[in-house]
């Protein structure tokens, strides 16, 4: 017989220091302070669900399933912890976003704070999250680039001083590129892409006839198809590339790097062997989205907020079709220019078809043996 | 040209599946987005002392009250986070000399500290409490319980004494029958244990002293006799420990393929799941990569963290077991032995050393069971 009192100490001692039946991680929130595209800061901060419903009590009928409406109800009293639980001296937040993310041990809600002062004037910071709720609650600061280390925020403790922004200051305080030359940048200067509009225009400044191939008379005889299948290629990008930086599929770039040569193969290899005949401009349309999602990565990588996204996007792919446009541009007058050429059909159409269906086997091999 | 792009599309949906978007975008109000521990009457209880102590602050009883209840869904959930909640609940007691919340207080906030590994800090707060009321029988066996983990053998027997002159015998024998076997006296151990799980029918107490047999029995190496009295143990009454001890002997037996079914209803605390991950690499079982990947992204984030962690063992396992690192799992089990040394630990740390091939480390394990006088058969295998 075991009196009470020491019958409670049973779970004790089977749990004393049980073997990985201490769990799972304490809780942690996410913190990373970034450049403001308007020359701001932006804090993007992220909470555990669970964290906010032991101190704000979300799930109000009690079911322990927390659903979207719930979430959605209590921001205004989230919004109000977090700033309540942050600060730094001369600056001032305000909530502009708001979103979800799931993590290892479950969802986080995600704060975006915004504060007018620059990086460079947040030097201290203090944190107080969950201090009388949760003593081993820790903040994990990430301050300026991807290589920043670390710092670890204890609510508990005092204010922190951040060191690491000033040394970097320089880099990180600098004002955001513009997306639009981001966005020329981005398809100028890869070269990938730039190979596959050649690959289409190409053959547009020729015509195929029974007597072989035959310089066009007029620049439009060449402009209008081109014009045609360079739209098939635009829509599709950009729709590709918004359904990727909006965060509702991105497929990984181990798939889509190697499909991007694949592309660019088949449309060089079909200005040697038509075989995509009518289809040319549906194929187009469908290459252009395997290039959307190879635009995506430098637009996700300023992880923006939903509301800045719609803007940054429009931007960004402005700059693609620009650059695009004086890809196309340049390439058809060039090619107009050389149509009457005799050794045109062979040494510029097929010769550079057959170069860019080798350069597109060779990317594919490299792509996918990394 | 179809055939290709077929397969170019099917390629196309297999990344993204396998890119499993981190964002959520719920589709309506309604979509569950997290599930949470706790429901209904568990729930509202909590939130009704949370209530009481919100319009009562200074009441230790009530406070000590949801401590308890909070400690006991952190263990049964596998949830720190609950831990960390009752140290709040607790914090104004902790260091006040003038109000120290009476013995019930200080007892779980020294329960909470050591299930969260602070054990230094527990133990100091237990020499405290004895001080103070030496007539109190948890707090002994919490202390003796707490030496043990360290390696103090010695001190523990103390704790384990005293418990026996407050007139707690069974608890007292226990104790003291642990501690005998574990500087290698496992014959007499043996049958004090024994007499004492034939003695007390109680299912929580069968299943404790079973539990300990079986460890002295896997120690002797008498991997069948630990099996059978783990299992008997499970069968009394279903615990973390004892599935995830028997889950290790399972792994070491080269029988991965029981360990799925044994851990199944658990809470997936890193420690079930890295089992989980051994086993199923052991058995070539196709969950094994997504097991692996599942370890690694929570290791990746405990080690976001720096400094001390309460969770080096399960690193150290982790880089031993699964990543084959063994230069940073002797790394881990070094730090882990500062913290907490029960077998598991130091035989973590021989391993350690011999995998890493280290002239110098070789021995380290043995030199540490010698220091602390454990006699543990598995050292010399």
């Amino acid at each position: 017989m075991i009196n009470a009192w020491i019958r409670r100490l049973l779970p004790l001692l089977l749990a004393l220091a049980a073997a990985g039946a201490q769990a799972h991680k304490a809780s942690d929130a996410y913190l990373r302070l970034t450049p403001a595209a308007d020359g701001g800061t932006q804090l993007r901060w992220d909470i555990a669900l669970r964290d906010l419903d032991a101190v704000l009590d979300l799930d109000g009928d009690g079911d322990a399933r927390l659903t979207w409406a719930e979430v959605r109800a209590a921001w205004t009293a989230i919004d109000n912890l977090a700033l309540r639980s942050l600060s730094v001296p001369g600056c001032s937040w305000r909530v502009r976003d708001h979103g979800l993310e799931q993590r290892g041990d479950g969802a986080y809600a995600v704060l975006w704070l915004h504060s007018t002062c620059e990086l460079s004037q947040v030097r201290q910071l203090q944190y107080r999250l969950f201090r009388d709720d949760d003593p081993t609650h820790r903040g994990l600061l990430r301050a300026g680039g991807d290589d920043a280390s670390v710092i670890l925020l204890d609510p508990r403790a005092g204010a922190v001083e951040l060191p690491a922004l000033q040394s970097t200051s320089a880099s990180d305080g600098r004002p955001q590129p513009s997306l639009v030359a981001e966005g020329v940048r981005h398809i100028v200067g890869g070269t990938d892409h730039v190979l596959f509009l050649l690959c289409l225009l190409l053959p547009a400044v020729v015509r195929r006839t029974p007597q072989g191939w035959q310089p066009v008379q007029r620049i439009t005889q060449a402009a209008w198809p081109v014009l045609a299948i360079v739209t098939a290629f635009t829509v599709a990008h950009s729709i590709s590339l918004a359904v990727a930086v909006s965060g509702l599929w991105l497929p990984s770039p181990a798939f889509i790097e190697p499909a991007i040569a694949v592309t660019i193969v088949l449309a060089a290899f079909d200005n040697l062997r038509p075989v995509l005949g009518r289809r040319r401009i549906v194929v187009t349309f469908l290459f252009g989205l395997v290039h959307g999602f190879g635009f995506a990565g430098p637009l996700m990588e300023l992880e923006l907020s939903p509301g800045a996204l719609a803007w940054a996007l429009l931007r960004f792919n402005l700059g693609i079709e620009c650059g695009q446009l004086a890809i196309v541009g340049l390439g058809l007058a060039a090619l107009f220019a050389l149509r009457r050429w005799r050794a045109y059909p062979a040494w510029v159409l097929q010769g550079g078809s057959a170069a860019a269906v080798a350069t597109g086997v060779f990317w594919f091999a490299q792509r996918t043996m990394m | 040209m179809k055939p290709l792009l077929r397969a170019l599309f099917a390629g196309l949906l297999l990344a993204a599946g396998a890119a499993a978007a981190r964002p959520i975008t719920p589709a309506s109000d309604s979509e569950v987005v997290e599930t949470l521990p706790l429901a209904g009457a568990q729930r509202s209880q909590l939130q009704r002392l949370r209530r009481a102590i919100a319009a009562q602050p200074g009441d230790a009883s009530l406070a000590a009250q949801l401590a308890r209840k909070l400690l006991e869904q952190a263990r049964h959930n596998g949830e720190p986070r609950f831990a960390g909640q009752a140290l709040a609940v607790l914090q104004r007691w902790s260091d006040d000399p003038r109000d120290d919340g009476g013995t019930e207080l200080q007892l779980v906030l020294a329960d909470t500290e050591q299930h969260l590994h602070d054990f230094e800090r527990a133990t100091r707060r237990v020499q405290g409490l004895v001080q103070r009321d030496a007539g109190s029988p948890q707090a002994w066996l919490m202390l003796a319980t707490l030496q043990r983990v360290q390696g103090r053998y010695a001190a523990s027997d103390q704790a384990c004494r005293t418990l026996a002159r407050l007139g707690a015998a069974l608890h007292a024998n226990a104790c003291l029958a642990e501690n005998a076997a574990l500087r290698g006296d496992t014959e007499a151990a043996r049958r004090t244990l024994q007499q004492l799980v034939a003695a007390n029918r109680d299912a929580a107490t069968q299943a404790w002293l079973s539990t300990t047999l079986a460890e002295l029995e896997a120690r002797a190496g008498r991997p069948a006799a630990a099996e059978a009295a783990f299992r008997a143990s499970l069968a009394a009454q279903p615990d973390a420990y004892a599935a995830i001890a028997l889950a290790d002997l399972l792994i070491a037996q080269r029988r991965p393929r029981e360990v799925a079914a044994l851990l199944a209803s658990l809470p997936r605390s890193d420690g079930v799941l890295l089992r989980l991950s051994v086993a199923a690499r052991d058995a070539h079982s196709p969950q094994a990569d997504a097991l692996m990947r599942e370890l690694r992204e929570r290791l990746a984030e405990l080690a976001q963290r720096s400094g001390a962690t309460p969770h080096a063992r399960e690193q150290a396992m982790a880089a031993l077991y699964v990543e084959g690192d063994a230069m940073r799992a002797l790394q881990l089990a070094r730090s882990n032995v500062r913290l907490q040394r029960e077998p598991i630990d130091v035989l973590l740390l021989a391993q350690a050393a011999r995998a890493s091939g280290q002239s110098e480390a070789l021995n380290e394990g043995r030199a540490l069971a010698r220091e602390i006088g454990l006699h543990d058969q598995r050292l010399d295998s």
